[in-house]
């Protein structure tokens, strides 16, 4: 296909694919349902999507930099449940959020030094710390009953207003404004891509190739340590298995949103968007009287479809840039392509 | 299996002719012919980016050459992926080896090729015992025991791997066999062992493509060589009619002269070098088995050049002053005092910096710009405070490197994966030198780029230590580090084997083949005369 430089240079930008997607299929949802789009309805879904976009924008930083974190999802819940635990032990509001993030803090420090310091897979390690945090959850639910006291201003992080706007919005757009501009616009943020690109090639320019890892995987823990929070507050109690599974639906939504598995590709962004599609995607059919059970298989064909688009987008950006460079050699484009992209179909030519 | 005529009208096994291969700018192979006759023991020589491992790559099935034609016993081939190789009798055993640790002997011989038990017309299960029967005496012919095909081949060392791999080839009518460096890691009686089975394997009338580093081994064994440089062949030769000097020279290009004409040697001689304030001195350093006692210096407006074969440990040598490798023992002193790097951004903080040889792997960052992967070791001079990027800096300290060191590219946030290998080695030394170090190490430097912008690489290190920076080049070319280096060093089996000083003297008198055949022959191993 015939592709102007231009558009193309766009679409193969993380993050505008998605972003396109996503606005089609509310224009979708909204011509099925006129009541898609009225402010109660939006304000809902998004609600009920912020803990899980902010997993989303954490898991994706530790993508990009070649990492995984599975642990993310457990540790939002167990965050969630310290958080109302200092609440019922009557902590006020700033304590209570305070031991929030610092259990996800600590569960991100965790990850990342034995990641960095004993060198133990990361997917290994997380998948520990998933069960870790997981079954601490269940004990301290089994310790103390985590709902029924709640202050005034905790509900107020999720619920208040501002400016008309509800201020878990608001918060978590301050999040992922702060979480772009450290990705894109910091040494730190450069590093990061460095390393998810060559680990070896960043190690001999001289990057602390370690000291970078375990930045990210802080962050990812802080980040959850804030989901969990946020899911607190808008719960006011919490159960045993809150946060399981979450983790899937982040890395998925990192996914969708174009962030490469194979590193050192993705914007915050295109991972919000990425999420931002698969809950508005469960809130279509919800309204649809589309039976809960099917949302799943929804996801997962979704994923699937989303990954081989934007290997597609690519690959057409590259094809006109190789026209573009006339006389020259041809690059072994699509072998590259492989490289960076673990979901493709391995198929070559 | 289909018949196939004995061999072609030529009388060779296997005819390889015109065939190219250009990767990105790089030509790896240009125009290049090999012709093996039928049980022989056909070596392939050359240096480091010769095109030897893309040629073996094109024969195995795993690259596809440009153009250019390959036929085997008067049959055109057309190879377009490994098994297409296999089902032609050509069998490879790589260097890195190929066979699965946890897998007995048997399975990884008929990997991929099971004999299954069949029931109903369908395959039920492996039948080993089908298959042990097939290769027993094959095996045994090997020194390979019944025992030793029912063991995980992880437990045998590097020479019986080797053997389990050649019993795996012969298991399958195999005409060819191309043996990639087959004697790294064995110890000298292996070695032994192993040239009595490639004798054998050519009484049984097989052909072998025999690619070595180690010239002495030839002699006795090799019937025939063909010589690569610069992806070009230089010739084939009876090995027996030849000396392991005459194949340097063809492997080295010292017949040709070609660098003597354009030495700069007279401005460097100039240079006073015991001077200088010394930047950095290794004392008796030691990295298990890769790096024995290693002492050496580098002055200030010095490039210290370090020659040896592939394997001599010259690149570990270098990740261990940096401190990427760890070393177990010995003393490094940094100006004077002396310094454990903890890591190469510890390097990289006390004035070091490093152009890797392995530019596709460890240099660039292929999905960043070029003006970010100049700014990656240094980033703290384009941003406010060390945290946050100040991107038109960044472009515009790019633009100044493309404009002084002649980076061809219409863009510097044009990614650099796009530009060519040459352009992309001169982004690459952008980098070293936007860190200001005091030292840099290059290792290979002008590996797979063009000749002119080796000349223009050359002058950049030039520039480099006559503004006070001092240098180390590695560089398998021994014509290239003669004409760089003010002193050479020999490695060889991760020792120093001895040196070369006051080399800009000894180039100005008139005796640039003699250093270049003492350093030659100190890296082969034999001794000084």
């Amino acid at each position: 296909m015939n592709f102007p430089r231009a558009a193309s240079r766009a679409l193969s930008t993380s993050g505008v694919p998605i972003a396109i997607a996503l606005v089609l299929v509310v224009v979708i949802f909204q011509i099925i349902s006129p009541v898609f789009l009225t402010p109660g309805s939006v304000r809902d879904y998004i609600n009920n999507a912020i803990p899980i976009l902010l997993l989303t924008v954490g898991v994706a930083i530790v993508i990009v930099a070649g990492g995984i974190d599975l642990s993310v999802g457990t540790v939002a819940g167990l965050s969630a449940g310290t958080t109302m635990w200092a609440l019922v032990s009557g902590a006020p509001t700033w304590t209570a959020v305070l031991v929030g993030v610092a259990t996800g803090l600590v569960f991100g420090l965790f990850n990342g030094l034995m990641i960095t310091v004993f060198g133990i897979n990361d997917f290994i390690v997380t998948l520990a710390t998933l069960n870790i945090a997981g079954g601490l959850l269940i004990v301290l639910t089994e310790q103390v009953p985590l709902q029924g006291v709640t202050t005034p201003g905790f509900s107020d992080l999720v619920y208040g207003n501002f400016l008309g706007v509800p201020t878990g919005f608001w918060i978590a757009a301050v999040i992922f404004a702060l979480m772009q501009f450290f990705l894109i616009r910091t040494v730190f943020g450069r590093r990061i891509f460095a390393i998810g690109i060559a680990p070896g090639a960043a190690n001999v320019a001289g990057v602390n190739v370690n000291r970078v890892r375990l930045g990210t995987f802080v962050l990812s823990g802080l980040l959850a340590g804030a989901a969990g929070v946020l899911l607190a507050s808008r719960l006011g109690a919490v159960q045993a298995f809150l946060g399981n599974g979450y983790e899937f639906i982040a890395i998925a939504g990192a996914v969708l949103g174009g962030v490469s598995l194979a590193g050192g590709r993705g914007s915050v962004w295109a991972a919000v968007a990425g999420g931002l599609m698969l809950a508005t995607l469960q809130q279509g059919l919800r309204l649809n009287g589309v039976d809960p059970v099917y949302f799943s298989i929804v996801t997962g064909l979704c994923i699937v479809a989303g990954v081989v688009f934007d290997r597609r987008i690519q690959q057409l950006a590259l094809g006109s840039f190789r026209k573009r460079a006339k006389g020259g050699p041809t690059p072994p484009a699509p072998v590259k392509l492989q490289e960076t992209h673990l979901l493709g179909t391995g198929k070559q030519d | 299996m289909t018949e196939r005529p004995a061999l072609g009208a030529d009388g060779l096994l296997l005819n390889v002719d015109g065939i190219s291969k250009h990767y990105e700018g790089v030509t790896a192979l240009d125009d290049v012919g090999l012709q093996v006759r039928p049980a022989e023991i056909h070596a392939l020589l050359g240096g480091n980016g010769a095109g030897k491992s893309t040629l073996i790559n094109i024969l195995s099935g795993l690259t596809l050459p440009d153009g250019g034609t390959i036929t085997l016993s008067g049959h055109q081939l057309d190879l377009r992926r490994a098994s297409d190789a296999l089902g032609h009798g050509i069998n490879t055993i790589h260097q890195e080896l190929s066979l699965v640790p946890a897998l007995t002997t048997l399975d990884n011989i008929f990997l991929g090729r099971e004999v299954n038990a069949r029931f109903l017309g369908m395959n039920v299960k492996l039948d080993r015992r089908r298959m042990e029967e097939r290769v027993r005496a094959l095996a045994a012919e090997f020194g390979l025991s019944q025992e030793d095909l029912k063991l995980p081949v992880g437990e045998f060392g590097a020479l019986k791997k080797r053997v389990v791999e050649i019993v795996k080839a012969l298991a399958f009518d195999t005409r060819l066999l191309i043996l990639d460096e087959p004697t790294s890691g064995l110890e000298e009686e292996e070695r032994l062992n192993l040239f009595e089975h490639m004798r054998r394997l050519r009484e049984k009338g097989v052909s072998l493509i025999w690619v070595t580093h180690h010239l002495e081994e030839l002699y006795g064994l090799a019937d025939s060589a063909t010589v690569f440089r610069d992806g070009r062949r230089v010739g084939t030769v009876n090995v027996s009619d030849t000396t392991v000097d005459d194949l340097l020279g063809m492997m080295f290009g010292i017949a040709a002269g070609e660098f003597g004409s354009t030495s700069s040697a007279p401005a460097l001689a100039e240079v006073e070098v015991e001077s200088r304030e010394e930047v950095l001195r290794l004392t008796d350093v030691n990295r298990s088995y890769v790096l024995r006692d290693i002492s050496l210096t580098v002055r200030q407006g010095e490039i210290l050049g370090i020659a040896g074969l592939a394997g001599a440990g010259r690149t570990e040598l270098a990740r261990a002053i940096m401190g990427i490798d760890k070393i177990s023992s010995g003393t490094v002193h940094w100006n004077g005092n002396p310094v454990k790097f903890s890591g190469s951004s510890a390097a990289y903080r006390k004035g070091l910096a490093m152009l890797p040889e392995d530019r596709k792997q460890l240099g660039i960052l292929p999905e960043l710009s070029v003006s970010e992967n100049i700014s990656i070791s240094s980033l703290d001079r384009v941003s406010r405070l060390g945290f946050v990027l100040k991107s038109r800096d960044e472009v515009s300290q790019a633009e100044s490197y493309r404009q002084r060191l002649g980076i061809k590219t219409a863009d510097v946030r044009e990614k650099i994966r796009n530009l060519s290998g040459g352009n992309q080695q001169k982004a690459i030394v952008a980098r070293c030198l936007n860190t200001n170090p005091d030292l840099l190490i290059f290792d290979e430097p002008t590996q797979g780029i063009d000749v002119s912008a080796k000349v223009e690489v050359h002058n950049l290190i030039r520039e480099f230590v006559a503004n006070g920076g001092a240098a180390i080049v590695i560089a398998s070319e021994i014509g290239e580090l003669v004409e760089l280096s003010h002193r050479v060093v020999i490695m060889k089996k991760g020792r120093l084997v001895g040196s070369v000083d006051n080399v800009p003297h000894a180039l100005v008198s008139g005796q640039f083949e003699a250093v270049k055949n003492r350093i030659l022959a100190m890296s082969a191993g034999r001794t000084e005369s």
